[in-house]
């Protein structure tokens, strides 16, 4: 078994329903394929760099995953073909870091507040 | 005479290893500030650290003008590209 960082960029005009399933969807693959999900995040709506696709922005998952590698292979070869997603990232790690957030709800926040103060 | 000649060079050789565009911050710091106790994780969610280490244009800062180690440098260019494949960066 081996620990894995998985993310995810769906498009722009996923609804947060669909958003729900494909994070459903992708996690019962993995769990199809005897993994297990340690941690699932969300990062939300984030202003990409570049365009991708002509999107501007890309909802975030992130998942942190105990795994084998057949498990990932399955994975990403579903990944490929999903046209609601843009990219894809899957990065081996020797150990998961929980306490850290680095997309915390900070920004979020930030953009409520301009939506309500607009 | 002499004596003057020489540090004016030593000066100017100090000088020719920063970019003409650098920004006077990036100057001469001794120690890598990303190894030791307490130094930052290295890490390609971490954008607020690794902005610091990307020019204007989105290059990566050689470690000549930043001052990272070897082995740190190592770390922090792959982060940066992953980064950029997550348009993160």
């Amino acid at each position: 078994m081996n620990f894995y960082e998985h993310t995810i960029i769906a498009r722009q005009d996923t609804s947060p329903s669909q958003l729900k399933q494909l994070q459903e969807k992708y996690s019962k693959i993995v769990e199809k394929n005897e993994g297990d999900i340690v941690k699932l995040e969300n990062w939300g709506l984030m202003n990409l760099s570049y365009l991708i696709k002509k999107n501007k922005k890309g909802n975030y998952l992130h998942f942190k995953i105990k795994a084998d590698g057949k498990t990932i292979s399955e994975l990403e070869k579903n990944e490929k073909i999903d046209k609601n997603l843009l990219r894809y990232l899957t990065v081996k790690v020797k150990k998961f870091d929980l306490d850290t957030d680095y997309f915390k709800k900070n920004s979020e926040d930030k953009e409520v507040d301009r939506k309500t103060k607009k | 005479m002499k004596k003057r000649n020489n540090k004016k060079k030593g000066s100017q050789s100090n000088f020719s290893k920063l970019s003409v565009f650098q920004n006077n911050k990036y100057k001469f710091k001794k120690k890598c500030p990303l190894s030791g106790k307490g130094a930052p994780v290295v890490d390609y969610k971490n954008i607020k650290l690794l902005k610091r280490y990307v020019s204007e244009n989105g290059k990566i800062l050689p470690s000549r003008i930043t001052s990272v180690s070897q082995k740190k440098q190592r770390e922090l260019s792959l982060s940066i590209k992953r980064a950029r494949n997550l348009a993160l960066l």
